[in-house]
């Protein structure tokens, strides 16, 4: 495991190293069901073109718990996100075959005292800008 | 047919400031392990409760978005009981959206304590905000909700303000 980043070490701009994450559609049926979330555009591909989605997409909080896995991942801590938001701005399209890949990087934007840092979060999956205005407050040690 | 959307704006907006709360009982490990899987974390911490206890909680912890990422509490719906958006009914919380197609805009969760198995979880909504928008492509609706955990001592878990686009 990567040494855990601490807030007297970090500094404002350093870049978070980037991630990808697969995304299958098996994945989105397993979120589905976790979730409780059985929006046929997350599994039917009929369904999503016929209220026009070019194919099965991906659930939005989907996509942002795994580019949050990148924050946890860097802090070393599932409870060290204490803030995070997203706006969803574009979908992720999973094709039945290839699937899809989320690009995650992130940078701290601001260090708030109290060991907690701001991190602003890109996310894109192909050329697609999935989220927007993602942010998120991260307490380190 | 088209919805009449200032009566839908005047319909949704009397519900601003009034919320509903249900009580979604002890969280169960199986399902947000399950939750976990389907996300690609595999933390101990979610698994196995030796290593969980040994980072100081009493039993598995439920990943940081468990709570806000599960929309329908119930067993599931039968497909012909989904919208005709494919949403589900049970998420809004009663206010009236009939005939128009709901799309999740984002999310603002902050997490104040850990979720563990067996926390007793009561789940609050309330409508905070509708905005009638005039857009290129027509008319739509802009609505904010406030989704509030609390534990069974009125202790806030996390809270989640989220925005639907009604269109």
């Amino acid at each position: 495991m990567a040494t855990r980043p601490k807030y007297d070490e970090v500094e404002v701009g350093a870049e978070i190293p980037a991630q990808t994450y697969p995304v299958q559609r098996l994945n989105l049926v397993m979120y589905a069901g976790a979730s409780g979330d059985f929006n046929p555009i997350h599994w039917n591909e009929r369904f999503a073109k016929a209220v026009g989605l070019p194919d099965v997409i991906a659930h939005g909080m989907y996509t942002m718990a795994e580019a949050g896995r990148l924050l946890t991942d860097w802090a070393g801590d599932p409870g060290a996100v204490v803030e995070y938001g997203v706006r969803f701005s574009a979908p992720v399209v999973v094709p039945d075959e290839e699937g899809a890949t989320i690009q995650v990087g992130g940078k701290v934007e601001e260090k708030l005292g109290d060991g907690k840092v701001a991190v602003a979060i890109t996310a894109k999956a192909g050329d697609a800008t999935i989220l927007t205005r993602a942010r998120a407050v991260v307490q380190l040690a | 047919m088209a919805p009449d959307w200032h009566a839908l704006h005047g319909s949704v907006k009397e519900h601003v400031g009034r919320s509903t709360r249900q009580r979604l009982g002890p969280m169960s490990a199986a399902q947000f392990q399950r939750f976990a899987v389907a996300v690609g974390d595999l933390n101990p911490r979610y698994f196995d409760p030796e290593a969980a206890r040994e980072q100081g909680f009493p039993g598995v912890v439920a990943p940081p978005l468990y709570l806000t990422s599960v929309l329908g509490w119930q067993a599931g719906p039968a497909e012909d009981e989904l919208r005709p958006d494919g949403a589900e009914s049970e998420v809004m919380a009663g206010v009236p959206l009939e005939g128009v197609r709901l799309m999740g805009a984002g999310q603002e969760v902050e997490l104040s304590h850990p979720v563990c198995d067996g926390t007793d979880v009561t789940l609050e909504v309330s409508v905070d905000d509708v905005e009638l928008k005039h857009g290129g492509s027509g008319q739509f609706l802009i609505l904010r909700l406030l989704r509030r955990y609390l534990d069974d001592r009125g202790t806030e878990l996390m809270r989640c303000r989220e925005t639907f686009i009604a269109r």
